[in-house]
This record gives structure tokens, C-alpha cells and sequence, in this order.
């Protein structure tokens, strides 16, 4: 059973060309909801987790919301295990699946085919596993012929598909979500949406981080709000969509 | 009394979260081994690397060995008379041994760059650390076999000199000792270039200085006998025998596989102490 432990995890970005602090500090605050401290070595640190404390069980499907640089994607990237944390504990049950920023990492010399292939060996697929899902991937991005052309002569529309298509063909256990909902037209849009629900049932946790309350409303049980990198609540849904919106009024 | 048994319950449950308790020597050798695991991935994405840079081009990963032998057939004929030397023993001498220096100094440098070039990479998927390392050395042993079609017309017109014997069978395990320590040394340049980013700067500089002390354009029996050991202790000079040598028919000597094993000793060591106590920082250096 998938499950998802943190105790009092903090994460913190050293900032190591920083010249003037005290610019620095105030430029920081401004543009970040992150609180800018240092640590012992005198570096300066900007805090993006602050003392997280908090458990995912099986049958979980969180909505992450929160202001620009409340710490939702570092959260996603924690849970992913990209960013250990630098104090505190995580714990992770359960293989993990990321759609973070799709589309970086589609390398646009290579043809539509050869990218499948080199994004599903990177998510840990054999070539074996990728030819048994390649057709069903093909079918979603609905690129037809344009998948043997190089991305290069994709439009953006076309990229996403593609990296959506690839992305939604991993079955996890525990799956983490960055606004994957972008571009793209009615017809895929539709498509996108049929596969994202099978994939979220199929899916024993999920937490996807979404700035469209509708999208958190239909798919979501419980809502976790980030403020300044720690937690401002958590549970129901209305109550939290209600939180994030009053204190959007600074 | 039901206050207290849900407590209780609830203690027990806290308690029973397996937070784990793997120190980081640990997670450093599950990195290690899940690095080598996964070596499709590392494969592909150092074939990657190659075929990405001659795309659209006509021969490929073939203007390598066409750059290569353009630069080195034309040093080998002005140097032998430079140098003063017999043409036909210096000309396969230094083809080989520009094989063998290409091959470490460009993997030398990319690999200080191994952790901050991919650096988006890095930051959208996980993957051990270790791959990466990998992924520096494998492109660059790939390169080394398309480079090593420039031996061929040597070994031909030489024949008489560079001989094509059982001593090319040791070109096999000198790969592999050479791929362990890229991957020992790797682990701690790339931290280390991706912690100070000035090193990548440095490093380019000391290669190009380290080629000319280095005997590659000339051999070492040109010094005076108590200077030799000048050369005999290069590193470099060490890590290029290990490929020169076999594929001009002879072995590399003792002395050579001394040096060898002492600085592979000193590359696993240092690969011990840093890579565990700070792999986990290495993503917050990006």
C-alpha cells in the first residue's frame, strides 16, 4: 500500500553568488513567498519548505495549492525524490511518477518515435515494455505521421501532446501532478482528460499542484494550502480553495 | 479510558512510520549500484549525446575520427622531423598515444561538468547521481572507438614496427581500469565542478598545460636519465600507456601499472570520502 511520510522536513536553497546580501535579501522577499535566512557558514539560504509535517495514505488524491513561490513544486520535487530534504525525515512507499514540467527534456532533433523511447527508458521502462505501449501512446498524442518527424517542426500545442502522451503511459503508485493541463485543443484536451481520470483511479496516491480551482474540485479529496513553505491547512476542499482565496487580498 | 486507548493508538501508529534509518554511505552505494543497474539508460543517453551533436550530418560521429586524423597525421610527419626522429617508429608512437590522450583529457573535462551541464535534467527526474558519471565516460569510450580507426592505416603501413599482436588484448582490461577511474574521479569532479564553477575553467587550462609536459608528442628517454622520473610519475602519461602501448604491440611496463593502481587507490578513496557525505547537496549546488 502506497504511503507518504514526512516529519518536520525542511528544504533549503543556498544562494551561492550573492554579492550584496542586503540587496539580495529584499529583492528575495519581494518576488518569493520563501523567507530568506542564513546558515552557518554564512550563506545565504532561502527557506522553500519550512518544518512540513504531514502524511499521505492510499486513496489520497491532495489538490496543492498556494501563491507563486509558496513551495508547491519544491514540495512535488521533494516528494519525487529530486530534492532530499535538509533537515527532517521523508519516508515513501510506493514507486513514485512525476509530470513536472513536461515538455523540457523533449529534445527537438530527435523524431517524435525516438523520444518516446528515450523518455520511457529514462522513466525506467525496457524497450520490450515501451513497444507494448507504444501504439496506445501514438493513438493519444494524435500526431499520426508527425511522429516521425523531428520535434523541431512541432508547434507547441504538438510538444505538449507529445510529452503528456509519453508522461500518462507510466503507471504509478504515487503520482505527482505540476499544472499539466496547458495548451493544446478541444479535441486533445478531451482525450488528455479521459486518460488523466483513468490515470488518477488507477493511482493509489496522487497530488497535483493547480492554480484551477474547478480542476481541484472534480479530482481532488483533500486540499493541502502552502503559505511561505509551510502547510496552512489541510483537509477539505472547500474550506481550503475559501482560505486561498481570501488571503490572496494583500 | 477511551481518551486514552485512541492515544495510544495514535502513538502507536506515529511510531510505526519506518522512517528510514540509512545513513548516507548507504544511499551513496544504493546510488552506485542503481547507477549500474540502470546502464540502458546511461548507454542511451551518452549515444545520445553523439548522434545529437552530428545530426544532420552526412558522416556523423565519423568527423570525429576525420578530425582526429587530420590533426594527427599531419603532427606525426612535421614532428618526426622536428623532433629528429625515425619516422617509423614515432608515427605510430604518437597516433597511439594521441588516441589514448584525447580520450582522458576530453573525458577529464566534460566530466567536471557531468552534474552542471544536465542541469534542468537534473532538477525533472530522478535518477542516481552515478548515472551521469557514466553517461561522461561511456560517450567518451564510444568516441574512442571510432577514433581508434586511425590506427588501422598505421598498423599497415608500420607493420614492420607497430606490430598487431596478443599485446592488443591488453587494450581490454587498460579500458576498463581507465573507465573505473573516470567513474572514482568523476564522482568527485563533477561534485566539485558543480559546486565551484570556476574549476571547469581551471581544469581547461591545466589539460592544455599537461599535454605538453606530458610525453605524448615525445618519449620520455629524451630526458636525461635523472629527470625521467618526471615523466614516469605524470598521471597522465600512466593512464595513456595503458592504451598506447597495446595497440603498438607491446606492454605497458611495471612502473606503469604502479602508477596505475597507486592513483586508482587515491581516486577510490577520494570517490569515499566525498561522494556519501555530500551526495545529497549535490541537487542544491545546481
Amino acid at each position: 500500500m502506497a504511503r507518504v511520510d514526512l516529519s518536520s522536513v525542511h528544504v533549503e536553497f543556498p544562494i551561492y553568488n550573492v554579492r550584496s546580501r542586503s540587496i539580495k535579501n529584499k529583492f528575495l522577499k519581494m518576488a518569493s513567498g520563501g523567507r530568506v535566512i542564513k546558515d552557518a557558514n554564512q550563506h545565504i539560504v532561502v527557506s522553500a519548505l519550512n518544518n512540513i509535517s504531514i502524511s499521505f495514505l492510499h486513496g489520497d488524491h491532495i489538490g496543492l495549492i498556494g501563491h507563486n513561490g509558496s513551495g508547491k513544486s519544491t514540495l512535488l520535487r521533494l516528494l519525487s525524490r529530486i530534492y532530499e530534504p535538509t533537515h527532517g525525515q521523508i519516508h515513501i512507499d510506493g514507486s513514485v511518477s512525476a509530470m513536472l514540467d513536461i515538455v523540457q527534456g523533449v529534445e527537438a532533433e530527435f523524431t517524435g518515435y525516438e523520444n518516446i523511447y528515450i523518455r520511457g527508458t529514462l522513466a525506467g521502462l525496457t524497450r520490450k515494455q515501451i513497444k507494448a505501449q507504444i501504439e496506445e501512446i501514438c493513438e493519444l498524442t494524435g500526431l499520426g505521421d508527425y511522429l516521425a518527424m523531428p520535434v523541431r517542426t512541432y508547434s507547441s500545442g504538438m510538444k505538449v501532446r507529445l510529452a503528456f502522451a509519453i508522461s500518462a503511459c507510466i503507471n504509478p503508485d504515487i503520482l505527482l501532478i505540476d499544472e499539466v493541463f496547458g495548451a493544446g485543443d478541444a479535441e486533445f484536451m478531451e482525450k488528455a482528460r479521459r486518460k488523466m481520470i483513468t490515470l488518477l483511479q488507477q493511482s493509489s496516491i496522487v497530488i497535483m499542484a493547480s492554480h484551477s480551482d474547478e480542476l481541484i474540485r472534480e479530482f481532488c479529496n483533500k486540499v493541502l494550502l502552502l503559505e511561505s513553505g509551510q502547510i496552512k491547512y489541510f483537509g477539505n476542499a472547500e474550506k481550503a480553495l475559501e482560505m486561498y482565496h481570501l488571503s490572496r487580498v494583500y | 479510558m477511551l481518551n486514552e486507548s485512541t492515544l495510544s493508538i495514535t502513538d502507536l501508529t506515529e511510531d510505526a512510520i519506518p522512517f528510514s534509518t540509512k545513513g548516507p554511505k548507504r544511499l551513496a552505494w544504493e546510488d552506485l549500484k542503481e547507477g549500474l543497474m540502470r546502464w540502458q539508460v546511461w548507454y542511451m543517453l551518452a549515444y545520445q549525446d553523439i548522434k545529437l551533436r552530428y545530426r544532420r550530418s552526412l558522416l556523423g560521429p565519423f568527423w570525429l575520427t576525420i578530425s582526429m586524423a587530420i590533426t594527427v597525421y599531419s603532427m606525426g610527419y612535421l614532428y618526426s622531423y622536428l623532433f629528429h626522429m625515425n619516422i617509423r617508429e614515432y608515427f605510430p608512437y604518437l597516433v597511439a598515444g594521441m588516441l589514448g590522450w584525447s580520450l582522458i583529457s576530453v573525458t577529464l573535462t566534460d566530466l567536471i561538468e557531468a552534474f552542471s551541464y544536465p542541469e534542468a535534467m537534473l532538477k525533472q527526474i530522478k535518477l542516481p547521481y552515478s548515472i551521469y558519471v557514466h553517461r561522461v565516460a561511456m560517450r567518451n569510450i564510444i568516441i574512442f572507438f571510432h577514433n581508434i580507426l586511425i590506427m588501422v592505416p598505421i598498423l599497415i603501413i608500420f607493420h614492420n614496427v607497430a606490430k598487431v599482436n596478443f599485446c592488443l588484448l591488453l587494450l581490454i582490461p587498460g579500458l576498463f581500469i581507465i573507465y573505473f577511474n573516470f567513474i572514482c574521479y568523476g564522482l568527485v569532479f563533477s561534485m566539485i565542478g558543480a559546486r565551484y564553477r570556476d574549476i571547469s575553467q581551471i581544469i581547461k587550462s591545466l589539460v592544455q598545460v599537461a599535454f605538453f609536459i606530458t610525453p605524448i608528442m615525445w618519449t620520455p628517454d629524451i630526458l636525461p636519465p635523472s629527470k625521467r622520473f618526471i615523466a614516469y610519475l605524470n598521471p597522465f602519461y600512466a593512464f595513456i600507456e595503458l592504451v598506447r602501448q597495446p595497440l603498438i604491440g607491446h606492454a605497458p611496463t611495471l612502473l606503469n601499472i604502479l602508477v596505475v593502481g597507486v592513483l586508482t587507490i587515491i581516486g577510490i578513496t577520494a570517490g569515499y570520502l566525498i561522494f556519501p557525505a555530500r551526495r545529497a547537496r549535490i541537487i542544491y549546488w545546481l
